[in-house]
């Protein structure tokens, strides 16, 4: 069995060391203080050891991004950033500077362990996330030493006792520019501090996924230590798993599954993804409950035992725990998970091998003495896997395969007047700058599709003008926020909304089959967007077998 | 309270809103431990803290003054709504430790509480340990706290290993996934 231990403290760099290196291209003084800029996401821990294997730089760049879906578009990779419309002209130009240099050292603990609610540096955080006992002890700190913050946890206890001795229950508190968010779930608090503006329900849903990710590790068998002994302490328990939170709570501002509910497959050609889903198929005689075969976030195939069926919100759990658990890596592991939609009181056993870099296979099984059946097992789907070429091919995906709005088809109406896009470079940038000079087609910058029978979504890539990750931070929490009002229980559910700010036009489309989230330039026209958001549905529809896992098979065991 | 954590005091009437908490870590038989105070308002106005608030505590010190008979005639009503509110599993073994506080007031002159009725008390309610303390000067607050912290961890169950159930998969235990919530 494995520690799910990723983080080392003795290899861990001066903690106070500024995390900002890995802005180091937006030139910031080399004494940038970061309290001053505490961007919501600063506590993060790098979710993997990127070891030696990195060659190129588009690739060190996109990893240090952490994926390859949310990272800029790589300038080297397509040649394309030169080729924009001349209002971009300067920031392309830019672009020809050497790729910033990945910086593998920055500092991998970032709890802050000397603060505690003293201190001025922890009163000023974004966004803190606590879990405590109902008892008022300390569980978990996104920043700050649990034990020092054993006052703060008595006194948000005390306050949710009080609102519960009246026959009531704490949803929220608001002051001022902070909302305080509670979520109790039987002995467990869960609490987040936050002056993000973030919408009560997307940050409730962050704290389920918290208590979602908590379950994975232990499940739900913790609140029977409670009803033994109400004292019962249980950090313990957690002990070595803070990179998984961190990497948890960064994911909150980066990856859509969080809010959607939905998955995201690594697009590739159907022919591909059949050879790996027959493989896992096929091992059905290892007792296996599911087979998961993903590229960092992104699933390549996914089979699930008769009736037995993979929630989103659990394979991004468990996608979450293995990615930040450094030790998975290092070798196969065979760990006990809790899948907390599946069943959250006990335990599967999880195999877990790193093919590569960053794709692995992930087997469930309820035996716990399955682990050589299970190497055995994957010992063939690597033969099958390497035979096909499906490794191959998932790297060349994770490196060209995202959608880029600047391919999005030409409307076929107006087809006689403009070019089909499938062009040489040259005529394609032409076709372009008339097009692109408001950002992309009827100034569209980027979109989401979510097709709500398969529970999956697909994401266009960041264009130039939302490249850096503070940009990218801000339109996912513009979808948050979008998505929750169309989701409002009290007004909603809505079929369309178009939002006009400063920063972005936002439409979003819901149907029976799908959800579209699209942010626009500002000063895009409407009917026009409408019209984009058509032909995204069609191109969706068209590259479908691609871009989405099909017919989620079942084994017959 | 503020004596033992911060080594201060202050001579200014403040009254608890609630509660006040402070954290402290002490060291007892070569563990560290972080001692998590909860410091509950005398005042009745305040009393609306309710059940939860006790839950899953581990001593509870009951301090009174010792030149006012009230609160001393008051130690047994707060022992009994303690145990009610936070029910502990063994409320007869449930750790209590006494303090006799403010002895500097008067160089002592003005105590109505003397030290054999104080102990009386605790020996009548199955041996409280108890301390004659001065929260102005810190007499006797640092030996109160230990022995408020050995009290504390004497009830301490045996640590028990974490073993969940795993998944049972033939016996139907198969969770359907649910569309409820989030």
């Amino acid at each position: 069995m494995e520690d799910p231990t990723g983080n080392n403290p003795s290899d861990a760099p001066p903690p106070d060391s500024p995390p900002e290196k890995r802005f180091a291209s937006l030139s910031l003084p080399p004494d940038f203080e970061i309290q001053e800029d505490d961007d919501d996401d600063e506590g993060y821990l790098t979710a993997v050891s990127r070891g030696g294997s990195i060659t190129s730089a588009t690739a060190a760049w996109k990893d240090d991004l952490e994926d390859a879906d949310v990272a800029p578009p790589s300038p080297s990779s397509s040649g394309y950033a030169g080729e924009r419309g001349t209002s971009l002209a300067s920031s392309a130009a830019a672009n020809d500077d050497p790729e910033p240099q990945p910086d593998d050292d920055w500092p991998r603990d970032k709890k802050h362990l000397h603060e505690d609610d003293t201190s001025a540096s922890w009163r000023k955080r974004k966004k803190h996330f606590f879990i405590l006992s109902n008892s008022g002890k300390p569980i978990y700190s996104r920043y700050g030493d649990e034990h020092k913050l054993a006052g703060f946890s008595a006194t948000l206890q005390a306050i949710i006792s009080f609102v519960e001795n009246s026959g009531d229950h704490i949803k929220f508190v608001r002051a001022a520019k902070h909302q305080i968010v509670f979520l109790v779930k039987g002995p467990i608090y869960l609490v987040c501090i936050s002056c993000t503006e973030e919408s009560y329900e997307g940050l409730r849903g962050q704290l389920e996924l918290m208590y979602g990710q908590m379950l994975l590790i232990l499940t739900k068998s913790v609140n029977r230590c409670f009803e033994k002994n109400p004292k019962f302490d249980m950090a313990p328990l957690l002990g070595g798993t803070d990179a998984v939170f961190l990497s948890l709570i960064h994911a909150f501002s980066w990856n859509p599954a969080t809010f959607l509910h939905a998955y995201t497959c690594l697009p590739l050609a159907q022919s591909t993804r059949q050879a790996a889903s027959a493989v896992l198929q096929d091992i059905a005689d290892s007792g296996v409950l599911f087979a998961l075969l993903m590229c960092e976030h992104k699933v390549i195939s996914l089979v699930g035992a008769q009736k037995a069926i993979l929630h989103p919100d659990d394979i991004f759990l468990l996608s979450n725990f293995i990615l930040s658990s450094e030790s998975f890596r290092t070798s196969e592991s065979f760990s006990p998970i809790c899948l907390p939609r599946y069943n959250s009181m006990a335990f599967l056993y999880a195999y877990v091998h790193f093919f590569d870099e960053n794709t692995y296979l992930t087997l469930l099984t309820a035996r716990s003495d399955a682990f050589y059946d299970l190497k055995d097992s994957r010992s063939r789907i690597q033969n099958v896997l390497l035979k096909a070429n499906v490794l191959v091919e998932v790297q060349r995906s994770l490196r060209e395969s995202a959608l880029r709005i600047e391919d999005l088809p030409a409307d076929p109406s107006s087809q006689s007047v403009s070019p089909p896009p499938q062009f040489s470079q040259d005529v394609h940038s032409q076709l372009l700058s008339s097009e692109m000079a408001i950002g992309g087609p009827a100034g569209l910058w980027h979109f989401i599709y979510k097709s709500i029978y398969l529970d999956q979504y697909v994401s266009s890539e960041f264009p130039l003008i939302i490249s850096n990750p503070k940009q990218q931070k801000r339109l996912y929490k513009a979808y948050q926020k979008l998505y929750a009002s169309m989701h409002d229980k009290a007004t909603g559910p809505h079929k369309t909304q178009f939002r006009r700010d400063e920063d972005y036009v936002l439409f979003c489309w819901i149907t029976q089959d799908f959800e579209l989230y699209a942010a626009f330039n500002p000063l895009a026209d409407k009917s026009q967007a409408i019209k984009v958001c058509n032909r995204v549905c069609q191109w969706i529809r068209d590259l479908e077998n691609e871009i989405f896992v099909y017919g989620e098979s079942t084994l017959s065991w | 309270m503020n004596q033992y954590v911060n080594k201060k005091f202050s001579n200014q009437y403040k009254a608890t809103i609630g509660a006040d908490f402070l954290t402290k870590e002490v060291q007892f038989e070569d563990r560290l431990f972080t001692l998590q105070i909860w410091d509950t308002a005398g005042q009745e106005r305040f009393q609306s803290l309710g059940v939860a608030f006790y839950r899953g505590a581990d001593c509870c010190v009951l301090v009174y003054d010792v030149n006012s008979m009230k609160s001393f005639d008051n130690l047994n009503n707060w022992r009994e709504e303690f145990l009610i509110q936070a029910s502990p599993s063994d409320p007869d073994n449930f750790p209590f430790v006494l303090l006799g506080n403010k002895v500097d007031v008067d160089d002592g002159n003005s105590r109505v509480v003397s030290e054999k009725k104080a102990k009386a008390w605790c020996a009548s309610k199955g041996n409280i340990p108890y301390f004659e303390t001065s929260a102005k000067d810190g007499t006797n607050v640092e030996e109160a706290f230990q022995c408020i912290v050995k009290n504390a961890l004497k009830n301490e169950p045996e640590e028990e290993l974490y073993v969940p159930d795993t998944v049972d998969v033939v016996g139907g235990n198969r969770a359907q996934r649910s569309s409820g919530c989030c």
